[in-house]
């Protein structure tokens, strides 16, 4: 089979439609019939654009006809309908037809589906809109282009907010606009797009300058644009205000460099810092104050240099900082060592120290010198006892006064009573007599005188009882150890003249042998209880007992006799001075001297009382503290 | 006129004789008993005496149970009996101890025991006063 035209015509792949003059259907080949699903036979006669086009368009279509006629050849492209009406996106490429005598016969019509290409192109397009809108659209960048030469090419919101121009007012114009006039002294905008071009991008952060004239710190990146030929189509400059964060490192340094200043000049506080393992890392005023230490001195150093030898043997600044790690904090109180050797009273407090991931990165120690605090607390405490022991013996000296003041009151009552008696006794038997005297009575002036001297008498007695009484309160104790056999000897001994007229039978038990107390005072003490011993009885020979022993730390003394006895309601009126039980002419005596006793048991801080049963003799004890 | 029945109690016979020479001078009282101290006038009075005295004049200060001791005692076993105190004291403290304690009042003695005469016509007044005349 010979390769001819009809041949080739039917089984080109692509469609290919025969039109006559007019624009008739005349034929059609396989490939054409196949995508179009127009068989040849179907559509013989018909105008080409009254198949597959969407409107039948006779205007268009002479035209297109006109057009290839003249130029030879006419692509459109444009939507068509196949026979199942769906759609495709039709490439139509007319071309006329001429017989040998150049008369046009008809056209040629290359039909292409280019549905897919025609997808593609506009996926393209469609993605290339979305990103130049966006990239129009983002305000915290300046995003343009430059050409080759620096000027301006696009533009967008970002760069009317940073820099301040409209796009209107900035394309075209060359980028060296946004240079200070020192930085275009010195050609940077030409050196950075030749940095750019030669390394594919150039970055920097510097001063630039807004429409306004003032500056912003910008960061900038200048991206050299190549095409596939690798020649230079342009740059795209990418830039952003960084002024505002400029100015919070700023802030942030200078608050760092505050605080730093702050701490360091403080002189009243040791302030330092110590790394994770102990040791130190920076130092103040008041640490080089409080410790005598320069920073070059204990930078570097463990901290446990401050601490005396026994903390540091007991690993006592080790446990602290465990204690900080553990709990955060540690916090106390004691001495540390100054630089010289010498002693200070220290609060401390040591504070774990985390970084912003929580990892411990050392510790801070604060440190105080309480010494002069803990001296002026303990020379207000020492006053305060100082204080306190004052008012003690001003609450005993108190005592005491009123104690002299009752016995003052007592006196004056005894003067009162006591003593006037006697005086008043004289007066009356002396006005008697001068009475007797004038009525010539001579014979009565006898009685009157013997009874004025026996009051007289009396009055002298009790004069030197009260002085002797009085006294015992105003002597000082002369307090001395004595034998408990020789007091009571010496008291036995000054009754001889009693004991014997009485016949007094007196009995001796001791177990204790000394006691301490005023020698005089003591035997005065128990002659005066024997006295009574013998001088209270029926009529019967004396018989006394005196006896000690030791009880409960104390010595009690007994002296106990066979006479009178003493009614209980009397037991303790005996001790008042100057209260008797019995006249005088039954039972003689001044009513001083168990008084007396009972000061001087009471001078030695002891107790005297009496026991008593009537008519079976009575017994005076006697409790002394051993010292 | 009235009479009041009368016990002395004073531990100074020499007074004790004058003052009750005194009482009897002047005829108001009628004294039924003189005692040296408290415990003689409560063994009188607890012997059931034919007749009770309307008061009793009392010294303060005397061996055995004094003048307090006696206001005491009377005011519990013979409250009908009225206890004057006297006293050689003017002290004011004196006189008001002995009113608190119960006495129905208090009279100082005199300056000598042989000028009884002013302090038996006080004490009349007293008595008329307290137990009617």
């Amino acid at each position: 089979m010979h390769l001819n035209s009809d041949l080739i015509f039917r089984n080109l792949a692509e469609g290919i439609f025969l039109l006559d003059e007019t624009g008739r259907i005349t034929g059609c080949n396989a490939a054409a019939s196949s995508f179009t699903g127009y068989y040849d036979a179907e559509i013989e006669g018909k105008q080409f654009s009254a198949i597959g086009d969407s409107q039948d368009d006779p205007i268009k279509f002479r035209y297109e006809l006109d057009q290839a006629q003249k130029r030879k050849k006419f692509v459109v492209e444009g939507w068509k309908l196949r026979k199942d009406h769906t759609r495709y996106w039709a490439e139509t490429s007319y071309s006329p037809v001429f017989d040998d005598t150049e008369q046009l016969v008809g056209y040629c019509v290359l039909l292409r589906d280019i549905t897919e290409q025609k997808r593609r192109q506009f996926d393209l397009l469609e993605s290339e809109e979305r990103y130049r809108l966006m990239v129009e659209a983002i305000r915290d960048y300046s995003i343009f282009m430059l050409d080759p030469e620096g000027n301006v090419v696009t533009w967008n919101d970002g760069g009317t907010l940073i820099h301040g121009y409209a796009e209107s007012e900035i394309l075209g114009k060359h980028f060296s606009v946004f240079y200070s006039p020192a930085d275009l002294i010195e050609e940077k905008p030409r050196k950075k797009l030749q940095l750019a071009r030669e390394n594919g991008s150039y970055r920097e952060e510097g001063w630039r300058v807004k429409k306004d004239g003032s500056l912003f710190w910008a960061s900038v990146v200048l991206t050299a644009l190549f095409n596939d030929r690798n020649a230079l189509i342009g740059y795209s400059k990418v830039t952003s205000d960084l002024t505002g964060r400029l100015k919070d490192e700023d802030v942030l340094r200078q608050s760092e460099a505050l605080y730093r200043s702050l701490v360091e000049q403080v002189g009243d506080y040791g302030i330092f810092m110590l790394d994770t393992k102990g040791r130190i890392i920076s130092w103040n005023e008041g640490a080089r104050r409080i410790k005598g230490y320069a920073a070059e001195d204990v930078i570097g150093k463990y901290f446990s240099i401050f601490y005396p030898e026994e903390d540091i043997l007991n690993g006592k600044p080790a446990w602290e900082l465990k204690v900080a790690r553990s709990s955060g904090k540690y916090e106390e109180e004691g001495w540390r060592l100054r630089k010289d050797g010498s002693r200070f009273w220290a609060n401390i407090v040591i504070t774990a120290v985390y970084d912003t991931e929580g990892r411990l990165s050392g510790f801070s120690k604060v440190t105080r010198d309480l010494t002069e605090r803990k001296i002026s607390e303990q020379a207000l405490q020492e006053s305060f006892d100082k204080y306190r022991q004052l008012a003690t013996e001003l609450s005993v000296t108190n005592t005491e006064l009123s104690s002299v003041n009752r016995e003052l009151e007592q006196f004056t009552a005894i003067v009162s009573h006591d003593l006037k008696e006697p005086v008043r006794t004289v007066r009356s038997f002396l006005h008697l007599m001068d009475q007797y005297v004038d009525q010539q009575k001579f014979d009565l002036l006898k009685p009157s005188i013997g009874k004025g001297i026996l009051a007289a008498q009396r009055m002298h007695d009790l004069i030197d009882n009260l002085l002797h009484y009085s006294q015992l309160s105003k002597i000082g104790l002369q307090r001395q150890k004595l034998k408990v056999e020789e007091v009571i000897g010496e008291a036995i001994q000054n009754l001889n003249d009693a004991v014997e007229q009485s016949g007094a039978q007196i009995r001796v038990e001791s177990t204790v042998p000394s006691i301490y107390g005023d020698r005089v005072q003591l035997v005065q003490l128990f002659q005066n209880l024997l006295a009574n011993a013998l001088k209270f009885t029926n009529g019967n020979a004396p018989e006394v007992e005196v006896k000690s022993w030791m009880d409960n730390g104390s010595v009690r003394f007994v002296v106990e006799d066979n006479g009178i006895g003493i009614s209980p309601e009397n037991l303790e009126k005996i001790f008042e001075i100057f209260r008797r039980l019995h006249f005088a002419s039954q039972y003689p005596g001044n009513g001083v001297g168990l008084a007396v006793c009972k000061k001087v048991v009471e001078r030695h801080r002891g107790r005297i009382w009496a026991e008593s049963a009537k008519g079976k003799g009575a017994s005076f004890h006697i409790l002394l503290p051993k010292i | 006129m009235r009479t009041f029945k009368l016990a002395i109690v004073e531990n100074d016979e020499d007074e004790r004789f004058f003052m009750s020479e005194a009482f009897r001078t002047s005829g108001e009282f009628e004294i039924l008993g003189e005692f040296g101290n408290g415990d003689q006038l409560t063994e009188w009075l607890y012997n059931s005496p034919p007749q009770l005295p309307e008061l009793v004049l009392s010294d303060l200060n005397m061996p055995g149970k004094n003048g307090y001791d006696i206001i005491d005692e009377l005011k519990a076993t013979h409250p009908d009996i009225a206890v004057f105190a006297t006293s050689t004291s003017s002290v004011v403290a004196t006189r008001e101890k002995c009113i608190r304690a119960g006495a129905k009042d208090f009279i100082a003695k005199p300056d000598i025991f042989i000028a009884y005469d002013a302090f038996v016509n006080e004490l009349y007044q007293l008595a008329c006063r307290y137990l009617g005349a």
